[in-house]
């Protein structure tokens, strides 16, 4: 994943490369992944969380849809 | 703890300390085992997705999740002790891992326009950004370096 500016400059990423222009998520979201990925990297309890999780964690920030499901085989280009 | 568990913890925690990912001959001196030991428990953590060691050479770490055991474009500034983040999400991810306020410095990913994010009490310091995914989580691991 990338860090833009803005979505103008995610378009023209997008365009300059010839590719689909895919999801982006803003600051909060990225910080609540962030926070459930790694708060507890740094303990023996720590592990990565399963497919199924991943899905349930991303539906917490909205964000949903066989591009979030590590276990699709298909997915939309959504915008 | 298992012995898997004991690499990842001393990778993780040498990080923390000194900012530097350990080599296996650092982890094995430290777990008073053998750099192939620690090798084949990098292999393995790689497989679970928690550690990939650098391509070519098993003997470095390339990423420990969310620090990156290279330089790379999210320098992380915490306190007086400067990491490197694979990518915005790990950028965060370190703050996180480290419970402690963050100064990232990045840069637009299509005009590389310095940016710079900060973690602080907490809570990001809002910031007008987006964070695009070109690849689906389906395929994240598929070339990670990338994603």
């Amino acid at each position: 994943m990338l860090l833009f500016r803005s979505e103008e400059t995610v378009t023209q990423w997008c365009e300059a490369r010839g590719l689909p222009k895919r999801p982006s998520i803003n600051l909060n979201q990225l910080w609540y992944l962030a926070m459930t990925w790694y708060e507890n990297r740094l303990t023996v309890e720590s592990r990565r969380p399963g497919p199924d999780e991943m899905v349930e964690i991303f539906a917490r920030v909205g964000l949903e849809g066989p591009f979030w499901d590590p276990k699709a085989d298909q997915w939309h280009s959504a915008t | 703890m298992d012995f898997d568990t004991a690499v990842k913890l001393n990778i993780y925690e040498t990080i923390a300390r000194t900012t530097q990912a350990p080599t296996s001959a650092d982890v094995a001196e430290a777990l008073s085992t053998s750099p192939e030991e620690v090798e084949a428990a990098l292999e393995r953590l790689h497989k679970k997705r928690l550690l990939v060691p650098e391509p070519g050479n098993p003997s470095r770490i390339r990423m420990a999740p969310p620090f990156s055991g290279v330089e790379t474009s999210f320098r992380v500034k915490v306190q007086d002790n400067v990491y490197y983040a694979n990518c915005a999400w790990d950028a965060l991810g370190i703050a996180a891992a480290l419970q402690a306020d963050a100064r990232i410095e990045a840069s637009d990913g299509y005009s590389s326009e310095p940016m710079m994010l900060e973690v602080r009490n907490g809570q990001p310091v809002p910031q007008s950004c987006v964070i695009h995914f070109a690849v689906p989580a389906a395929h994240w691991w598929d070339d990670i370096l990338y994603t």
